[in-house]
């Protein structure tokens, strides 16, 4: 018994820590400032709206590029069914930031294949009508399209675990494909769908880079604006608390509805699914709709950069950009094995005890990740000082102030990624072993830890990737001569270098691939 | 491995200060600026530590850290931030017979809290045929420029900036509606950077672009074709204020306050100021010397002359909160 209590105690202090960056912000609510009604009159609904629009696109596109192809590559074989198993998921190893640069290069209206077509077609722009990627919609797409994976992932990881007899029951019922599709996987695959629907929303209106490049106005560019342009940290708190309660909404919202609907597999009668081989027609369709997302989230953008790295690599590849890289590696490594390890805490927590502070507790931890980094990184910024002044240490400006920003910002990731795994771990696991008097950490080790290696996989590589990639809350943290991959692609871009500046993120973009790879062995051999 | 790595993040954490070195929070980002943070290392025996990050998140930094911090020198890219880091009383007045001397006095700090480093301009970008005699920053609004402007988002601080500039020169009420009349001449929806703005009048989206001109020296030979193509079919114009001249902004520097190296702070910026420094601001980054006798790049000087602008550039930092709220008003995105 005493190992519950631990773990409750752990679990809160562990949460209430992490919550301190978002508690600073959400204080300031409170604080009398000059510039609220000014917002309020001139941009707040055009924040709310764009914000909410977003999230609306975001989720749509995700789930729909997502989940078909979880769904076809899960459940059929056809010609490159094997190779999309794994190349849906590599758009996810480009920053968005990156993926906004490369499409605004080639797709905007003075981009290279929009001047290209119109030479071909001998018009200029007045004549013809041309889709802007520089807008919301455009927006919406690129993100999409590098946020899709996370609806693919989760949603992959559920549908192989879950029992093929469910499949062949429809089956005998006389059900189509379709049928099956629409009226059994679409609705037991909700958990799934939505914990990674819900965690590319996050991301998408946490952005920065895209929103601005493309000129859209949101929360956080208002937030940006608020602290950056009116020096005033109290109504920029006051916005980010606006969005974290946007985002705290949603997950409430997507919980009460999902309450009556539990959808958990028995546990019983596992067999692996047996892929139905297709072919003619709906494997074309098939291969298609597999082949869209993947060419325009990777094979198109990473053609661009591989271009782009190709005739500037020798500049750029010197002793400097390898400690650059030993540090980035370090970094992503440690904060990675730290925050898996934390959230695991956290969600154990509520396993055990199922109570709802122990419930309320994991979705507040999970409000970190709505947080744009860089707003982050004044809470931790606050919280540190406080904690340097207290104690006579220093630890703004160390590795540790960038690793606690780190957790704040991503162990909503891990979180969900656990919590969609032991959704599909029966909780009669857990019952048996406590009528055979089996102590909690037999259980743990022999039971729970087995049947959830895939899952502390997952959220060690989905975290690492994330931590590869992140750039704000890391260039306001971090020490002296400390420098990241995405940092230094950053500064190339803003010194007008932006094809050297596809070196450092073709490394991040390997690095991601190979941890994508690590990823869907391990997939494939559970 | 792994262990090797986890191993040596750990030493990452720990500061370890050497006597002769100097700390710089730095917003400015350049290849010529870690040539110049070398040459300093060679020439003074001084090691130079560095955090490159928005001058906001810098001087929030600053701010929180405060008394314990490490910081030196803080190094931004516009004035108005020099301002705010003057009026929280994070930098401390300094006494340095050189920077006296080769800077002159409207590129210094009043008290001697912040010296420019360089100088930038913010100028109108045409197609290089076109034959717009554009004068001033208030013909903006003329009519007859109607779809013809673009500009990058207000967000940024070149345009706060130029705006904070037009309220020293005529008050609020007019820039408001200087702001809302170049919003009704714009050509597109701000986006995009200041380069962006380039390539668009050089593909004929609009006709007038406001941006710095450094970005045009730094888009010549660039390796990326649609930038230095772009840059060839674009002439500069210098407008000028009614009243007044260019407007220019500076990059300049100060001493923190708690600074734990003050007297390597000082020989940094003096460094920065010194002729040899000075020559390398200019001609690899296309930016305009501040210290007195420092000769131009040529490709910058081929752009021709103007009249830099006689407002205090300690304005532009006091008016920038109205800056941005008068952009709000105006919708300017």
């Amino acid at each position: 018994m005493k190992i519950f209590n631990k773990l409750t105690v752990s679990s809160i202090f562990l949460t209430l820590f992490i919550s301190i960056p978002g508690l600073i912000l959400i204080s300031n609510v409170f604080v009398d400032s000059n510039n609220w009604t000014h917002l309020v009159d001139t941009v707040l609904f055009e924040y709310i709206y764009n914000s909410l629009y977003i999230m609306f696109g975001v989720a749509i596109l995700t789930i729909f590029l997502g989940f078909t192809t979880a769904y076809i590559t899960t459940f059929f074989k056809f010609f490159g069914s094997h190779f999309f198993h794994y190349g849906l998921i590599l758009p996810f190893a480009i920053p968005t930031y990156i993926m906004s640069y490369i499409y605004g290069g080639m797709f905007d209206i003075t981009g290279s294949v929009t001047t290209f077509i119109l030479d071909l077609m001998g018009k200029t722009l007045n004549e013809v009508y041309f889709f802007d990627i520089m807008s919301i919609e455009g927006a919406i797409i690129v993100m999409s399209l590098v946020l899709y994976p996370y609806v693919y992932l989760i949603s992959k990881t559920y549908l192989k675990s879950e029992s093929s007899s469910i499949i062949e029951a429809s089956k005998t019922m006389g059900l189509t494909n379709f049928q099956i599709f629409y009226k059994v996987i679409l609705p037991i695959s909700r958990p799934a769908i939505v914990a990674g629907a819900i965690l590319a929303v996050m991301e998408a209106v946490a952005d920065y880079g895209v929103m601005d490049y493309y000129g859209v106005s949101t929360f956080v560019t208002g937030i940006f604006r608020t602290w950056l342009g009116m020096g005033s940290v109290e109504d920029a708190s006051k916005l980010a608390s606006m969005l974290m309660l946007f985002v705290f909404l949603l997950i409430f919202l997507e919980r009460f509805q999902r309450k009556n609907k539990r959808y958990k597999s028995s546990g019983k009668d596992f067999k692996p699914i047996v892929k139905e081989k297709i072919t003619g027609f709906k494997a074309v369709l098939a291969f298609f709709a597999c082949f869209i997302p993947f060419f325009f989230g990777f094979l198109l953008p990473f053609s661009q950069m591989s271009y782009w790295f190709y005739i500037s690599y020798e500049e750029i590849i010197d002793e400097d950009f390898l400690t650059i890289l030993y540090q980035t590696l370090g970094l992503g490594i440690s904060s990675s094995i730290i925050i898996t390890a934390l959230a695991f805490i956290i969600v154990y927590n509520v396993r055990i005890h199922k109570s709802k502070i122990a419930d309320n507790l994991v979705q507040i931890a999970k409000l970190g990740y709505s947080i744009p980094g860089a707003v982050v990184a004044v809470g931790v910024l606050s919280f540190f000082s406080y904690i340097d002044k207290s104690f006579d240490i220093l630890l703004s400006g160390t590795v540790i102030a960038v690793i606690f920003g780190y957790i704040v910002r991503f162990i909503a990731i891990s979180i969900n990624n656990y919590e969609s795994g032991f959704s599909k771990i029966p909780q009669s696991y857990d019952d048996a072993c406590k009528t055979m008097q089996v102590g909690s950490f037999y259980t743990f080790f022999k039971v729970i830890f087995p049947l959830l290696k895939g899952s502390i996989m997952t959220s060690f590589i989905v975290i690492f990737i994330e931590t590869l990639k992140e750039l704000p809350l890391t260039m306001i943290l971090r020490p002296f001569n400390f420098d990241t991959l995405p940092v230094l692609s950053h500064e190339l871009v803003t010194q007008a270098q932006v094809i050297e500046s596809a070196v450092p993120a073709m490394f991040i973009v390997l690095f991601g691939m190979v941890s994508v790879l690590v990823l869907v062995k391990k997939m494939v051999k559970d | 491995m792994i262990k090797q790595i986890i191993l040596s993040f750990f030493i990452f954490t720990s500061f370890v200060f050497a006597s002769s070195e100097v700390n710089v929070y730095s917003h400015r980002h350049y290849d010529t600026d870690k040539q110049l943070y070398k040459m300093f290392e060679e020439k003074m025996g001084i090691k130079v530590n560095v955090v490159n990050a928005d001058a906001n998140a810098l001087i929030k930094r600053l701010e929180s850290e405060g008394e314990k911090s490490p910081a030196d020198v803080l190094i931004t890219v516009d004035a108005g931030r020099l301002y705010q880091a003057k009026s929280k009383e994070l930098i401390q007045s300094i006494e340095s017979k050189y920077l006296m001397e080769v800077v002159p006095e409207n590129m210094r700090d009043e008290d001697n809290k912040w010296f420019a480093l360089t100088k930038r301009v913010r100028a109108f970008i045409v197609p290089i045929d076109s034959n717009i005699e554009i004068k001033t920053y208030e013909d903006l609004i003329k009519p007859e420029y109607k779809k013809m402007i673009m500009v990058r988002s207000s967000n940024h601080v070149y345009n706060q900036s130029m705006l904070a500039a037009v309220i020293a020169h005529h008050g609020e009420e007019y820039a408001l509606k200087w702001a809302q009349g170049v919003v009704k001449n714009m050509a597109r929806k701000p986006r995009g950077n200041d380069r962006y703005q380039v390539k668009a009048v050089a593909n004929g989206i609009g006709k007038i672009a406001i941006a710095n001109t450094y970005y045009v020296g730094k888009m010549i030979g660039n390796k990326d074709i649609a930038e230095s193509e772009a840059v060839k079919k674009v002439k500069i114009i210098f407008p000028k204020f009614e009243n007044g001249g260019t407007h220019i902004n500076v990059s300049g520097a100060g001493v923190a306050k708690y600074a734990p190296n003050k007297e390597n702070a000082i020989k940094f910026i003096e460094f920065l100021l010194s002729p040899e420094a000075q020559d390398l601001f200019a001609n690899g980054n296309f930016e305009y010397p501040v210290a007195k006798g420092v000769k131009k790049n040529d490709v910058v000087s081929s752009w021709g002359t103007f009249e830099e602008d006689n407002i205090s550039i300690n304005t532009m930092g006091k008016y920038n909160i109205n800056a941005v709220k008068i952009f709000d008003k105006a919708g300017w995105k």
